[in-house]
C-alpha cells in the first residue's frame, strides 16, 4: 500500500461573491468537480458546498449564501447543472447566470418548466413511466421525437425521494449509516463505505489493513454481482434470452455466495464506522476462493459465447454513444466514462482500501457505445476476481480504526461503486451528523445517459439505459 | 449458443424445482412505489433458472390491464402514490395486491415523514404479505406460487 494520503481534508471558505471564482479557479487548476450541495446552517443560513479533487488533494469549497443567490458554475462546469438544479428546488437557491433554472425535484412545476422545447416539423413527445413495462423503478422519460428518432430526452426521477439525507441528520454518527444504506440495495457497501470513510476523516480516524481488506472485499463482491446483472440486463435489451439467463444464473451463485460469506445477498449490515466485525476462517476463504474461480471460468465460457453471437453483438454496436469530450464535459464517471476512453477509477486512488497497484482498464477501441460498456464490464469483472483472489489468499480478521489525524467538522469519503465514482460528504456537530450529502456513481451519469440518447432510434433506448444500468434509488435518495 | 443453452439445461436439471401442481396461471405487475432497488433485483432473480417462476404460470405482464396481481415494492413516497392508485384503477377484477418487502409493509422505513403515503394497508386492501429486506427470490417464488394454488383452489 502507498503512504497513507495526508487525511486533512483542504477547506476553503469564500463569500457568496467569490463563490464562482474559487470554483473556477479549482476548476482551472485541473481539480475534478465532484459534487455541489446546499445545506441549511444553524442560523437558517443557507451554506454551499463544492467538492474538487485532483489524485494530490480533495478540496471543499464552503460558502455561506447569505441573500440564497451565487453565480453559476454550469457554463463552465456542465457537470454542475443537476446540483444546482436540485439545490435551488430544495433550498430555493437562486444561481444567476443558470438559465433556464429548470426544476429537477419540484413535480408540481407546469410541463413547460421542466422541459427543454422542441419545434419543427412533426416533433412530438412521448411521456414513459413513471411505471414502466418490466421490473423497473420508477421515472419519468420525455422524449422528444420525431418519427422514430430522438431529438431530446428530458428525465423525470426522485419519485423516489424518501428523504434519506435530512432524516439520517442528529442522530449520533453510527447510527446514520443505515440512511446512506437504504438509498440503494445494489450499492448499499459503496455508499455505507464512503459514508463510513467520511465520518472516519471528520473524527480523525484512519482504517488499519485488515479493515481496509474487509471493506474491499465486500465492495468487490458488490461490483462482481452487479456487472454480472448488467451484463444480464444488456442481454435482455435485445431479446437474447440464452445471454439473459446464463448472466442471471451467475449472478444469483455471486449472491449466494454474498450470503454464506456475510450474511445477506446485498451484504446488507456489514459496515460499520470505525471497525469491521467480519472475520473469515482460513477454511471459508478458501472455499470462497474455489467458488469465485469457478464462477470466473463460467464467465469466461459465456463470455466467449456472447462474442461469437453475431446476431447479438450487431445490435450493441454504434448504438448509444457518449464521446469521450462528452463524458468528460458531462461528469460521467464509473464503466460509462471508461467505456469512452476516460481511465478513471476511484480504486487507484483509494489509499484506505486493499487495491495495490491497481491499474484502470479501458475497453479495446472505447467507442462509448452499447458494446463498449458491455466490453467493459466483462474486463472489469476479470479485474475484481483478481483482486478477490488476492483478497482471500489468507484468513480475514476483525479490524478497527487508530485516532491518527487531527479531527474537523468536515468529512469526505470517496468510492468507486459499480456504477462510478460515489462521494459522501458529511458535517458534524461533536458525535451528531448535522449534514449528509450523497453523490452517487448512478446521479453522475443520469445527464449522460440522456445525452447519448440523443439521435438514437425510441427502441433503442431500453437497450441505451440498461447499458447505463443507473440506479434510481441512488439518485432519488 | 448451444453451450449457453446446455448449460442452462444442466442448472434446471440440477435445481429440481417442484413441478407445477396447478394449470392455472396468475399474470403479475409489479409497482415500485419508492423502493432502495434491493426488491425489484430479488423480484427479477425469481424469473431466474434457479427458481423459474414462468414454469408455474407466473410471468410478469407490461400492463396493469393485462394483469391479476399488483406486487407492490417500496415505502410508498407521496410523489409515488397517484402513479400506484393509477396502476390500481387499471386493473381488472378480481384482482390480489401484495405488498412485497418490509417498506411496503411499513415496517422500518427511513427518511422524513411527509415524504411518506403511509405502508400499503392504508392505501389499498392487501391480500397478500412477503417480508423480508429485501424478500428472497426463494420466499418471493414460494408465497406467489401459493397464492396460486390457493387461488386455483377456490374456483
Amino acid at each position: 500500500m502507498t503512504a497513507q494520503r495526508t487525511e486533512p481534508l483542504a477547506i476553503t471558505p469564500v463569500a457568496a461573491a467569490g463563490w464562482r471564482t474559487a470554483c473556477l479557479a479549482a476548476h482551472l487548476n485541473g481539480e475534478r468537480f465532484e459534487g455541489l450541495f446546499a445545506t441549511i446552517g444553524d442560523a437558517e443560513t443557507v451554506e454551499l458546498r463544492a467538492l474538487f479533487s485532483s489524485p494530490a488533494e480533495t478540496r471543499l469549497i464552503v460558502c455561506e449564501a447569505r441573500d440564497r443567490s451565487v453565480e453559476t458554475l454550469v457554463e463552465e462546469i456542465p457537470a454542475a447543472a443537476w446540483d444546482e438544479r436540485e439545490a435551488h428546488d430544495l433550498h430555493d437557491l437562486r444561481f444567476v447566470g443558470h438559465e433556464p433554472l429548470r426544476p429537477l425535484l419540484d413535480h408540481h412545476a407546469p410541463l413547460a418548466a421542466w422541459t427543454v422545447p422542441t419545434v419543427g416539423h412533426d416533433t412530438h413527445e412521448v411521456a414513459v413511466g413513471p411505471v414502466h413495462a418490466g421490473v423497473i423503478e420508477s421515472g419519468h422519460f420525455r422524449f422528444h421525437v420525431v418519427g422514430e428518432r430522438v431529438l431530446y430526452l428530458d428525465v423525470r426521477l426522485f419519485y423516489k425521494r424518501r428523504g434519506l439525507e435530512a432524516a439520517a441528520t442528529g442522530h449520533p454518527l453510527a447510527t446514520s449509516l443505515a440512511y446512506a444504506q437504504r438509498a440503494c440495495a445494489a450499492c448499499a457497501v459503496t455508499n455505507s463505505v464512503a459514508y463510513a470513510q467520511a465520518c472516519e476523516q471528520a473524527l480523525g480516524f484512519a482504517p488499519d489493513r485488515e479493515l481496509g481488506r474487509a471493506r474491499t472485499l465486500l465492495l468487490e463482491l458488490e461490483r462482481v454481482y452487479n456487472h454480472l446483472h448488467d451484463i444480464s440486463a444488456i442481454c435482455a435489451g435485445v431479446g437474447f434470452a440464452a445471454g439473459t439467463m446464463a448472466y442471471a444464473t451467475m449472478k444469483e451463485r455471486a449472491q449466494r455466495l454474498n450470503e454464506r460469506l456475510a450474511g445477506h445477498r446485498f451484504l446488507f449490515h456489514t459496515v460499520r464506522v470505525g471497525a469491521s466485525d467480519q472475520t473469515l476462517d482460513a477454511a471459508t476463504v478458501q472455499r470462497a476462493r474455489s467458488e469465485l474461480r469457478e464462477l470466473r471460468a463460467e464467465h469466461a465460457r459465456a463470455w466467449r459465447q456472447l462474442q461469437f453471437t453475431a446476431s447479438l453483438q450487431a445490435r450493441l454496436d454504434g448504438v448509444g454513444i457518449l464521446t469521450r469530450d462528452d463524458a468528460d464535459r458531462l461528469g460521467a464517471v464509473g464503466p460509462v466514462a471508461r467505456a469512452a476512453g476516460i481511465p478513471r477509477d476511484l480504486r487507484s486512488e483509494s489509499p484506505h482500501l486493499w487495491y495495490q497497484l491497481f491499474d484502470p482498464v479501458t475497453a479495446p477501441g472505447a467507442a462509448g457505445d452499447v458494446a463498449s460498456r458491455m466490453v467493459q464490464r466483462a474486463l472489469e469483472l476479470d479485474q475484481s476476481f483478481t483482486v478477490l483472489d488476492q483478497l482471500l489468499a489468507g484468513p480475514l480478521t476483525s479490524g478497527r480504526t487508530q485516532a491518527t489525524f487531527e479531527a474537523a467538522e468536515f468529512g469526505v469519503g470517496r468510492v468507486e461503486s459499480p456504477r462510478g465514482a460515489t462521494v459522501c460528504v458529511i458535517e458534524r456537530n461533536d458525535g451528531r451528523l448535522r449534514a449528509m450529502h450523497l453523490r452517487t456513481g448512478s446521479y453522475a451519469n443520469w445527464p449522460a445517459l440522456a445525452h447519448a440518447t440523443a439521435g438514437n432510434l425510441l427502441p433503442e433506448f431500453p437497450l441505451i439505459n440498461k447499458s447505463f444500468e443507473l440506479c434510481y434509488a441512488c439518485a432519488d435518495r | 449458443m448451444f453451450v449457453l443453452l446446455n448449460q442452462l439445461r444442466r442448472i434446471r436439471r440440477d435445481m429440481a424445482a417442484p413441478p407445477p401442481v396447478t394449470r392455472s396461471s396468475l399474470a403479475l405487475r409489479h409497482v415500485d412505489a419508492g423502493s432502495c432497488n434491493g426488491c425489484e433485483h430479488e423480484l427479477t432473480a425469481a424469473a431466474n433458472p434457479f427458481y423459474d417462476l414462468a414454469q408455474y404460470g407466473l410471468g410478469i405482464v407490461a400492463s396493469p390491464r393485462h394483469a391479476d396481481v399488483l406486487l407492490v415494492t417500496g415505502a410508498i413516497t407521496t410523489r409515488m402514490k397517484p402513479a400506484l392508485l393509477a396502476a390500481h384503477a387499471a386493473m381488472p377484477e378480481p384482482r390480489l395486491i401484495a405488498a412485497l418487502g418490509d417498506c411496503a409493509l411499513g415496517r422500518n422505513l427511513l427518511g422524513q415523514p411527509d415524504q411518506h403515503a403511509g405502508a400499503l394497508e392504508q392505501i389499498l386492501p392487501v391480500d397478500l404479505r412477503i417480508p423480508g429486506c429485501p424478500p428472497t427470490p426463494a420466499t418471493i417464488a414460494a408465497a406467489l406460487i401459493r397464492a396460486l394454488e390457493q387461488r386455483s383452489r377456490g374456483r
